[in-house]
């Protein structure tokens, strides 16, 4: 990998990051602003009347174009490693911004899940073509995989 | 965690797989053909549909959800859906489980058991 290439990725993948991170808070703040959840109307008039859910739309499309750009050149197994570790991001905004605990448990249970994920990031690395995008790549709270 | 959180996140993780699936299943039809042709034959399938329509609940289930649980612990429950996507790709696309996909698997479910057993949600 040459050092340009290596540039390419970290900063895709920051934007990545960022932008997954960004969709997260979004829906947070749009679900607290819509709170209490309700299953009618009146609550999706709450959701949809707050900037937030806004941003989280822009969060999204922002998200879609990072990471069809990425997948042209970036092999899947970290591709799909980095767009799941946005729990660890999202978990440390979430301290700084809703002023959230950091349970023991969530310390273990998030570095399980990470363990988890690098595991699945290894085998995906090798079941899957270069420039195969599987179905499990990306879910829909990030952007669907597959054009 | 309360029933209403439990169900909402039974019901994300439900409302993700089968819209992943769904999309797979319009985006993997040998018959489809290409370019405008191919988004022509999805658009008159119920896959795409299905998944579009899944795709949107799933959006006000995860926000309702958010709204009733911490955002870090929210997050990390959500991970369970990468589990779930895989074992049905298993049983409906024959997709390989190797070691190391079950490993990976297993910690990441040993992870979401953690933060939702110790968690008051």
């Amino acid at each position: 990998m040459t050092m340009k290439l290596a540039r390419f990725y970290a900063i895709g993948f920051t934007i990545l990051v960022l932008f997954d991170t960004l969709v997260q808070l979004s829906f947070k703040y749009a679900g607290d602003h819509a709170f209490p959840p309700e299953a009618n109307w009146a609550w999706i008039v709450r959701v949809f009347g707050h900037p937030w859910i806004y941003v989280a739309v822009i969060g999204y499309v922002g998200n879609f174009f990072t990471w069809m750009t990425l997948l042209k050149h970036a092999p899947i197994g970290p591709a799909f490693a980095v767009t799941h570790l946005e729990v660890v991001s999202v978990m440390l905004f979430s301290i700084w911004l809703f002023n959230e605990p950091l349970t023991w448990a969530r310390v273990i249970g998030a570095l399980a899940i990470v363990a988890g994920i690098v595991c699945l990031a290894f085998a995906e690395s090798g079941a899957h073509p270069e420039h195969d995008a599987p179905t499990e790549a990306k879910g829909a709270l990030g952007v669907a995989a597959g054009d | 965690m309360s029933p209403l959180v439990v169900a909402l996140w039974l019901l994300n993780v439900t409302l993700d797989t089968v819209g992943q699936l769904a999309f797979k299943a319009a985006a993997g039809d040998p018959r489809a053909g290409d370019g405008v042709a191919r988004w022509k034959y999805m658009l008159a399938r119920p896959w795409i549909w299905i998944g579009v329509i899944s795709y949107v609940a799933e959006f006000l289930v995860w926000i309702a959800f958010l709204s009733l649980v911490d955002l870090s612990e929210g997050v990390l429950l959500g991970s369970i859906n990468i589990v779930v996507i895989m074992i049905a790709g298993r049983f409906l696309f024959k997709e390989r489980l190797t070691p190391l996909r079950v490993t990976g698997m297993l910690l990441v479910t040993a992870g979401v058991c953690i933060v939702g057993v110790a968690g008051g949600g």
